[in-house]
């Protein structure tokens, strides 16, 4: 390997030779200056191997210029802040910069997996389709193994990323995305009329090829007056300028997403806490596409050999960064456009001479290389290029004679280079065109695609439009500007710029060349690439033909062409042209493949923006809520809310903290915070109408200050939700719903209202969050009420079971509700929620004297199933009636309609084998029943086993000593007595005798106290 | 028993430093849900007798008078905004003049938290929170307005050009403020269309 320095005494128009960066890539020191790049930097350092191929593991260097790039990609960065496959062309320079390339092993000069290049005859396109099929078995323990080792190029990051990320909506007029000199100019002109307008590239300066490209504008170079004008638009006020600022995806209604590398090319930025990536989501009026165009590579054999670069990369590396390509070289092109690389490298002292496909190729810039001294074969191709052993070094190219279609060359020359220049023409870069369904049509006169119609509001100018005069791309882009701007705000007036005067050398046409022929068509060893990042070469793609994959779709994914993070830049055309020429068809009736977003790859960070760690899901807090968690509460999820499930004492697990709540609550008195069920403050003169449509049981009858539990029905007849609902007056009602339920029948309620029942005068406004509520539970739950100085008679007599009551406990305002879930005499008490904490505070010292403790919703869960009340969502599973669960009484009888009823009465709701629920008591009271276990009808060796039924709840039950549990089970009721097998996972079975569902305190005597 | 303890949602935390805009949490507002009819002349005429003002009928629209301001919330449904000590108070003059009347006025002071987020760059800020286009002429002051605001529900009232108030369901209250002060970080601050140094 040469250890030479490419870097050029002068030129560099990028870098600042008086600032050194000290770097590192695979681990070797190396200098390089600000501005460089981490491609310029490394080939400057005599570097050209960046990486190895993913199939083949063939030695791959430098051959785009910027986000084009499909061999160069490096990790950057250490430990967390590891960053794999990024484009040593964009990735730019920075002090103390630690770069590694990649899919090498052991080292990237010798590589053992590129003996795949050897026996490459043996992976021919589709290998892994071919190869991996059978026997079935093998797919999971070899081969899946074998390829996600073999596969992939970078490494994850290790440890949790240090850095912050965030995204941002924006709206505007015109989104302009590409800034040079297409984009600038579009963006003058929809600025000058006054929209709003973003401007974003995904390079930190802006002007495009403008330093590269030649000629003048108003009598400037380009890239002065791109300068000029990119300043005045970041001055602008109605201007948005983005650098470092890709745009990845384009969808419907001018949808885009912009990602904005903020900090990633200075570490002082990101220690000073600056965000990483922002992404952008921008909703564009209208957009222009100046995305510009990519150079083609030319196929012909080896041409993936590092050394081999695109023109315009071997250009603007001596413009930019003052690096040679190499010391000597061939620029291979079927255009004029390369001659203007040929000229800058001959003018940086680089010894170069141009092979031209083109049989008369006599333009301005032609004449021009030619008076400089540069020799130029024309009619020529290069047929080959040799290397040392393991292709790490070019020491030279076969040139041969060429006619437009010959199959094979006949004679070579060899040519002493160390590099090569190549250009089979620009392709525009369709890719946000088409990613949402922009249409796109073939110009034969440039050899490529170009764009047609687009269904939203867009528009492509210069060379991303297939115009690449220079004048021509000022005149449509300043047009498209003012178009745009007057599209997006009809009332703005038309500032009419007029397109600046722009001088450039004219180009004669190219001649499309998609296959430059060897001596032999594929010579042994020689391979023509076409999709190099996925190692796709122009045999594969005859292959795939040969063997009928006649659509071009799949086609590409047999091969694997054009896909991956690449997205078929620089392959897509050569690869229909490829095809085209095996097919004797049209490129236009080969057909194209799909681009799809992102247009480059960006950072998983940039996606999750700041919603990671507390801010990963929104968490529901009750106003008591820190005092549990202050009390080391174990929680668990109720939909987003975080409920105390158990409240463990020090050294208790939470098993023994559960059983404590329980007997608590049984034998004296227990605190549950049951802020978060669904509150519904339901009013009108047909409110209690309207309830008796909604429940299946009837509210019309409920007499003020009474509770009443509910069962609602969907119009299938389901069980889907239940509550207390209390009449507060004649025309109004407190409506409880599940906590999981509060939000969907606030909206239920409303629907029906809104939609089917608009003759009624009811409101119903969601009142969940104004109250802090809590059960007080246990046969001393009178005593800890009395002892908060109630302002209201709380007398058995006075406020019997199932009534309601308001005023206040000391000083605290309170709605107070004596309901029961636990079987006990139990109040709910509730104050506005900014009250909670406090009265929280309140009942527990208040509490203190009768052993009052906090329970949490496992012990609640327990206490009801001991009693044999429902929970909708475990008893029922979405189509379970009221009759399945045994609650026939709470189906009304006399109201003449409501919500399910007529379901209710369909045959197959009322049939003899519904699943109803039963109370199960196991053989073995110390065993408890898993949850969900299936009662069979039989119990067999092995599944299939007919299933009768399945556990619903199932508890230790401490009040009982003894296991109990729920089951919905075919013609359960019937089966009082039997004794039912659960088959469990590892043979067992356990065996459990059908009871009813109460099991505890079946007469309900503790209630009434 | 002790003194009533008065809790707001966001109680005890206080703004980080080094933010680009102000955060802090409003506790002291009273709030009245107030539904009825916009096209019954005698609701509309008793919550004006009480109120001071009409009920705004402009969708996204509020109107204010003395220390109340009354937010259009939908069709058939207000928000009342009032000092908390007069919450009781006006909401027993509401539901007195109301008598008769097919309304429905509940009390929900508790229900929502306020952050107030204030200055230079605030629309910016919650931008990175919601999509609504904030830079538009469409939010001036006294604009409402119901919004996806990160992942939760949340409502936006503008009260000057530069001071926002954001009110989330109360149980969603450090959500939002841990969203809104990471996304009001100096280090992260924007400014969108202005003038801007141009870099390369």
């Amino acid at each position: 390997m040469s250890s030479k320095s490419y870097r050029l005494s002068g030129g560099g128009r990028l870098i600042d030779r008086a600032r050194k960066f000290h770097f590192s890539f695979d681990g070797k020191p190396m200098t390089g200056f600000a501005g460089d790049t981490v491609a310029s930097a490394v080939l400057a350092n005599g570097q050209r191997v960046f990486g190895r191929s993913f199939k083949y593991h063939r030695p791959r260097g430098v051959m785009g210029l910027g986000s084009e790039e499909m061999n160069a990609l490096v990790g950057v960065g250490d430990g967390a802040r590891h960053e794999p496959n990024l484009r040593a062309t964009q990735a730019e320079l920075h002090e103390g910069l630690t770069a590694v390339s990649q899919n090498r092993w052991p080292s990237l000069n010798f590589d053992i997996g590129s003996i795949n290049n050897k026996f490459s005859r043996f992976i021919p396109g589709g290998f892994y389709y071919k190869t991996f099929m059978w026997p079935q078995s093998f797919w999971k323990h070899v081969y899946e193994p074998f390829i996600r080792r073999a596969a992939g190029l970078g490494k994850a990051p290790e440890g949790r990323d240090p850095d912050t990320y965030e995204s941002i909506h924006v709206h505007c007029d015109v989104l302009v995305i590409g800034a040079g000199v297409a984009g600038l100019a579009a963006a003058d002109a929809a600025a000058a009329s006054g929209a709003k307008v973003i401007i974003a590239d995904e390079n930190k300066q802006f002007g495009g090829l403008a330093d590269i490209s030649g000629g003048t504008i108003e009598g400037t170079a380009q890239l002065a007056w791109a300068t000029a004008k990119s300043q005045a638009l970041a001055d602008a006020g109605n201007v948005h300028v983005l650098t470092r600022t890709t745009v990845v995806g384009h969808w419907h209604h001018n949808h885009l997403m912009l990602f904005e590398r903020l900090a990633d090319h200075d570490p002082a930025l990101l220690a000073a806490g600056v965000p990483r990536h922002r992404l952008w989501k921008v909703r564009a009026a209208q957009v222009i596409l100046a995305s510009g165009a990519i150079e083609r590579p030319i196929a012909f054999a080896n041409n993936d050999r590092p050394g081999v670069m695109l023109a315009s990369a071997a250009r603007a590396m001596a413009e930019r960064y003052g690096v040679a390509p190499g010391g000597a070289g061939i620029v291979f092109t079927n255009n004029d456009d390369a001659y203007q690389t040929a000229l800058v490298l001959k003018a940086a002292g680089v010894e170069v001479r141009v092979v031209d496909s083109r049989g008369r190729p006599d333009g301005v810039l032609v004449a021009k290389a030619r008076e400089a001294g540069i020799a130029v074969d024309v009619s020529s191709v290069v047929s080959a290029v040799n290397t040392t052993m393991g292709g790490l070094n070019i020491t030279g190219v076969k040139v041969a004679a060429y006619r437009r279609g010959q199959a094979r060359v006949i004679k070579e020359t060899r040519v002493a280079c160390d590099f090569v220049a190549m250009s089979g023409g620009w392709n525009p870069a369709l890719h946000l065109w088409c990613h949402n369904g922009g249409k796109i049509r073939f110009d034969d006169a440039l050899a490529t695609y170009r764009p047609d119609r687009h269904h939203d509001p867009i528009q492509a100018v210069g060379a991303a439009n297939g115009t690449f005069d220079l004048s021509g791309i000022l005149n449509e882009s300043y047009a498209a500007g003012e178009i745009a701007a007057k599209a997006a705000r009809p009332i703005l007036k038309a500032a009419k710029l007029k397109a600046p005067e722009a001088v450039q050398a004219h180009q004669q046409p190219l001649e499309a060349l998609w296959f430059a022929p060897a001596t032999g068509k594929y010579n042994e060893g020689n391979k023509h690439f076409i999709d190099y990042q996925n190692d796709v070469t122009a045999a594969d793609l005859e292959l795939a033909q040969r063997e009928g994959y006649e659509s071009v779709e799949h086609t590409k994914r047999y091969t694997t062409f054009g896909m991956a993070t690449d997205q078929g830049k620089t392959s897509n055309l050569n690869g229909l042209g490829i095809l085209s020429e095996a097919t004797g068809k049209t490129i236009p009736e080969i057909g194209v493949t799909t681009f799809r977003p992102p247009y480059t790859p960006f950072s998983f960070g940039s996606i999750a923006g700041p919603l990671t760690k507390q801010l990963f899901l929104p968490i529901r807090r009750t106003p008591a809520y820190q005092w549990q968690v202050d009390r080391r509460a174990v929680f668990e999820p109720v939909g987003q809310w975080r409920r105390a499930y158990a409240y463990p004492g020090a050294g208790e697990d939470k098993h023994a903290a559960i059983t404590r709540e329980i007997l608590c609550v049984r034998s004296k008195v227990g605190l549950l915070d049951a802020s978060t069920l669904g509150k519904i403050e339901i009013k009108g003169p047909h409110a209690a109408e309207f309830l008796d449509r909604m429940y299946t049981n009837m509210f019309s009858t409920l007499k003020v200050g009474k509770c009443r539990y509910g069962l609602m029905m969907n119009e299938l007849g389901f069980l889907t939700d239940d509550g207390v609902t209390v009449r507060l007056s004649e025309d109004h009602f407190l409506m409880h719903t599940t906590s999981g339920g509060a939000d969907r029948i606030a909206q239920w309620l409303e629907e029906w209202l809104q939609t089917e029942w608009t003759q009624y005068k009811v409101f119903v406004t969601p009142v969940t969050e104004q109250w802090a509520q809590f059960a007080i539970a246990g046969p001393r739950a009178r005593d800890v009420l009395r002892k908060l100085e109630p302002s209201f008679d709380i007398a058995h007599e006075a406020l019997p079971h199932m009534s309601f009551a308001e005023g206040k406990l000391g000083p605290y305002p309170v709605r107070l509700f004596r309901i029961s879930f636990s079987g006990e005499l139990s109040y709910e008490v509730a104050t506005p929620a900014n009250y909670g904490r406090g009265l929280w505070n309140e009942i527990l010292s208040a509490g203190g004297e009768f052993g009052i403790e906090p329970y949490g919703t496992e012990a609640l869960h327990v206490l009801r199933a001991e009693k044999g009340y429902i929970v909708v969502g475990d008893e029922t599973d979405g189509t379970t009636t009221p009759v399945d669960v045994g609650l026939d009484g709470l189906v009304s009888k006399k109201k003449a309609d409501f919500i399910g009823k007529r379901s209710l009465e369909q045959s197959y709701l009322r049939g003899p084998d519904r699943k109803q629920l039963v109370g199960l008591l196991t053989e073995d009271p110390n065993e408890v029943l898993p949850d969900g276990a299936y009662a069979v009808k039989a119990v067999k060796d092995k599944p299939p086993m007919e299933m009768i039924g399945q556990v619903t709840s199932s508890y230790m039950s401490p009040s009982l000593g003894r296991s109990i549990a729920m089951a919905l089970i075919q013609n359960g009721r019937a089966r009082l007595g039997e004794v039912l097998s659960f088959p469990l996972e590892g043979g067992k079975v356990m065996k459990a005798a059908v009871t009813d569902t109460v099991f505890y305190d079946k007469e309900g005597t503790k209630l009434n106290v | 028993m002790s003194e009533l303890l008065f809790e707001s949602p966001l109680a005890g935390l206080a703004g980080p430093e080094n933010l680009a805009v102000s955060v802090r949490e409003i506790a002291d507002r009273g709030m009245i849900d107030l539904r009825g009819l916009a096209s019954d002349r005698n609701f509309m005429a008793a919550a004006k007798e009480v109120l001071g003002t009409g009920l705004p009928k402009a969708p996204r629209s509020s109107v204010s008078w003395g220390d109340i301001k009354v937010l259009w919330l939908s069709i058939d449904q207000w928000l009342i905004l009032c000092p908390r000590t007069k919450a009781a108070g006006l909401l027993a003059a509401l539901k007195a003049a109301l008598g008769g009347i097919h309304a429905l006025a509940a009390d929900v002071s508790d229900m929502r938290a306020i952050i107030r987020v204030e200055g230079e760059g605030a629309r910016e800020v919650l931008m990175k929170g919601t999509s609504l286009d904030l830079l538009s002429g469409e939010y001036v002051p006294g604009t409402v307005r119901r919004m996806r605001y990160a992942e939760v529900a949340a409502m936006l009232h503008v009260v000057e050009d530069d001071v926002f108030d954001i009110y989330v369901f109360r149980s969603y209250a450090h959500y939002a403020w841990e969203f809104l002060v990471t996304a009001a970080r100096q280090e992260a601050k924007i400014r969108l269309f202005g003038k801007q140094a141009m870099a390369g």
